[in-house]
């Protein structure tokens, strides 16, 4: 009798199985665990992760890690998902200042156009100038109110800027009607002396007038060149119900550009064979779709490259360069072998912006497959012999192995082909009937999906993108029921924690997280179910057009999902929906009838032990 | 009293003035109406949960000295949402707006 244990490390998770083969040549499974991925695939880090999984899986069968026989890693394809995903896009950058929010209270409503002028400094103001008056948070509203009534005496103010959350408070207490916005924080960098346009929306509207870069012309009286200059500022302004537009003084508006670039793809061999190997090139500008059809017409690539000085460039060869660090190879055997670009718009901060609002840019994200000589896999088996004193043996392309493992899940049948939805790659591979593999490593998969959500949401933490991925969403509406994001009630029986209210949470099994930007759920639910079919959808179709016999998709009778991912709530079925105008047979994969998507890989590597003995 | 006015309640005996005012002015800014009613002599807790559960936006406010409590209603009488002891000049903003949050359904202030 021999205890074998299957190790498959990954990009986020290292797997483990443990098998028992009698003296008969039966086959039986024991145990198998998942932890977290210590260090990057391949590097001799992995080794704390590895041993930590095995103590857990012998644990379980009351076992020390010496009584296995054998352990059997996987030999990873020597191709690494980067996770250095950037978002790449044009910068803007000018010198207008601008205050644009959504203050839950504003008051008042219009336009104005004035001369900024302290509270303190109103007894100073000339007549016949109109004035925007900004008071800081150390005046009460009624201080304010009353210094305002007395002030409109003699003076023309048009409009008031408060660092506090006192608009309502103010207007219920002024003579005349006159837009103020509140809630400005950083109040001291109003310039005092410069003149600026405040607006404020009717109820339930969004303001007009300075969110078109036209109005902001008309109000501060700009010509055609400052207009093309404030258009970012007319742009984050859109959507909100008040603002302030300072104009500076001419000569103060800069721009600067930072150009988004061009790849150049250098395919392996010649697309027709009496010429020799071409380079294509496509721009950035030219966005996601024009960019995959430009890597596709590529034919199998060689190398991919980005433009130098540009954004894309520092991109690719930042990758490049951190890759070669690891695996301690010249960034010249490094090659870039594949690249997802997914459109997504990203939120770019406007220089001037006194509350730090940001404006939505077109971009372009780029996930890249890299590519290094030789992964140290041996290095890993030697250092794992060495500690653990068992033999180990690195054994099995991974695709093949996951397609082993693949095939336990119950009413399979060959050929099949398996879908591995992973962190930094997707990966597809078929086995037909005469057990040949053939197998493909795209770039993008979880990873890429968590960037997109962070990015377009403008979240903090990754931490959160990663816990909407993951999680649905509901909106507490009272302190006993809340509306799932199906659309769905539920209700509590005791009234839940206050801190609750109101907010839009995820559903942890265990436990409510609150968000705590400022989102609606509808748009929290559209960005999510965007990215994950920008990056799956995409991605299974390349992969598996690659691998199926003719390039026909409907030649694959059945298609099995494993890998992290393959766990999600929704991606199964968003990828079954595109499978079935296929007819296709397409599922999350149940391996060993027991492990759900998990462990495809491990178990396929205790299963061909087997294999190799007979 | 008006009693089918829709507005917060707020139930007091012998309230500080101080936080009186800033409770006022908190669901004064978020622009809902509220009405101060003397009550006789009551816990904190019992003033809140009769102004929540007679108040027609089911919202309320008890403040007797300097205690100070913030209730909805349903919920049960001893648990206020917020129960404040000598509050601040901010935390007592604060209540009010939150009161007047809990009609407009909008995450509280904390």
């Amino acid at each position: 009798m021999k205890l074998i244990a299957g190790v498959d490390i990954g990009n986020s998770t290292t797997e483990v199985c443990i098998g028992q083969v009698n003296d008969a040549g039966n086959l039986g499974f024991l145990s198998s665990v998942s932890r977290f991925t210590t260090g990057t695939k391949g590097t001799l880090d992995n080794v704390a992760g590895i041993r930590v999984a095995l103590e857990e899986a012998m644990e379980k069968l009351h076992m020390p890690i010496s009584k296995l026989d054998l352990i059997r890693i996987n030999e990873a394809a020597p191709v690494i998902g980067d996770t250095a995903m950037e978002t790449i896009t044009e910068t803007i950058i000018t010198d207008s200042s601008m205050i644009g929010h959504n203050p839950s209270t504003p008051a008042g409503a219009g336009q104005a156009v004035g001369k900024l002028i302290e509270l303190e400094h109103l007894s100073q103001a000339k007549t016949g100038v109109p004035y925007i008056v900004a008071a800081k948070k150390s005046w009460n509203y009624e201080e304010i109110a009353k210094s305002i009534n007395e002030g409109m005496k003699t003076f023309d103010i048009v409009g008031i800027i408060l660092q506090a959350d006192e608009a309502v408070l103010v207007e219920n207490r002024l003579e005349k009607k006159i837009p103020i916005v509140d809630e400005v924080r950083n109040i001291d960098y109003v310039p005092e002396g410069k003149r600026a346009a405040i607006e404020v929306a009717l109820p339930g509207e969004n303001i007009r007038m300075l969110s078109n870069p036209y109005g902001i012309a008309t109000l501060l009286e700009l010509d055609a060149a400052d207009t093309k200059a404030v258009t970012p500022i007319a742009k984050s302004l859109i959507g909100k119900r008040s603002a302030v537009v300072i104009r500076t003084p001419h000569g103060n508006v800069r721009e600067n550009v930072l150009p988004a670039g061009t790849i150049f793809i250098s395919g392996k061999e010649p697309l027709h064979r009496d010429l020799p190997a071409e380079t294509v090139e496509v721009n950035i500008d030219a966005g996601a779709e024009a960019i995959m059809k430009k890597l596709e017409s590529a034919g199998e690539i060689e190398d991919i490259s980005g433009q130098p000085s540009t954004n894309v460039g520092h991109m690719l060869s930042g990758i490049k360069r951190d890759m070669g660090n690891i695996s301690s190879e010249s960034s010249e055997d490094i090659r870039i072998t594949d690249i997802l670009a997914v459109d997504t718009l990203a939120p770019v901060p406007v220089s001037g912006a006194l509350a730090g609002e940001t404006c939505l840019e077109k971009a372009v994200s780029i996930a890249a497959m890299v590519k290094t000589k030789q992964l140290p896999m041996e290095k890993i088996a030697y250092e794992l012999n060495r500690q653990l004193s068992v033999p180990v043996k690195v054994a099995g392309v991974e695709a093949v192995m996951a397609t082993l493992g693949a095939l336990t899940t119950p009413g399979t049948t060959l050929p099949l082909a398996i879908l591995d939805l992973g962190g930094g790659s997707t990966d597809a591979a078929l086995i037909d009937e005469r057990g040949q593999v053939a197998a493909t490593h795209k770039a993008g998969a979880g990873e890429l999906v968590s960037m997109l959500i962070q990015t377009e949401l403008g979240l903090h933490s990754r931490t959160t993108a990663e816990e909407i991925k993951k999680y649905p969403l509901a909106r507490v509406e009272s302190l006993f029921h809340m509306r799932l994001e199906s659309g769905a009630m539920h209700f509590f029986q005791d009234a839940i924690d206050p801190r609750y209210f109101g907010s839009v949470v995820l559903l942890e099994p265990h436990d409510m997280i609150k968000i705590e930007e400022d989102l609606s759920m509808e748009k929290i639910v559209q960005v999510r179910r965007e990215a994950k079919k920008k990056v799956f959808v995409t991605n299974a179709l390349r992969a598996l057009r690659e691998v199926a016999p003719e390039n026909d998709l409907r030649k694959i009778p059945n298609i099995v999902l494993v890998g992290g991912s393959a766990w999600d709530f929704e991606i199964p079925e968003m990828l079954m929906e595109e499978f079935s105008n296929y007819r296709i047979v397409c599922g999350r994969g149940n391996i060993r009838r027991t492990e759900g998507p998990r462990n495809a890989v491990a178990t396929g590597l205790v299963m061909s032990y087997l294999g190799e003995k007979n | 009293m008006i009693t089918n006015r829709p507005s917060i309640f707020i139930y007091t005996y012998n309230p500080d003035a101080d936080i009186l005012k800033e409770i006022c002015a908190g669901i004064e800014e978020e622009g809902v109406l509220f009405d101060v009613i003397e009550k006789p002599e009551m816990d904190t807790r019992d003033l809140a949960y009769e102004a929540a559960n007679e108040s027609v936006l089911g919202s309320g406010i008890g403040l007797s000295y300097g205690m100070a409590a913030m209730q909805m209603r349903n919920v049960n009488r001893d648990k206020p949402v917020f129960l404040l002891d000598r509050p601040d000049k901010e935390m007592s903003r604060k209540l009010g707006t939150n009161s007047a949050r809990a009609i407009k359904r909008k995450a509280f202030q904390i």
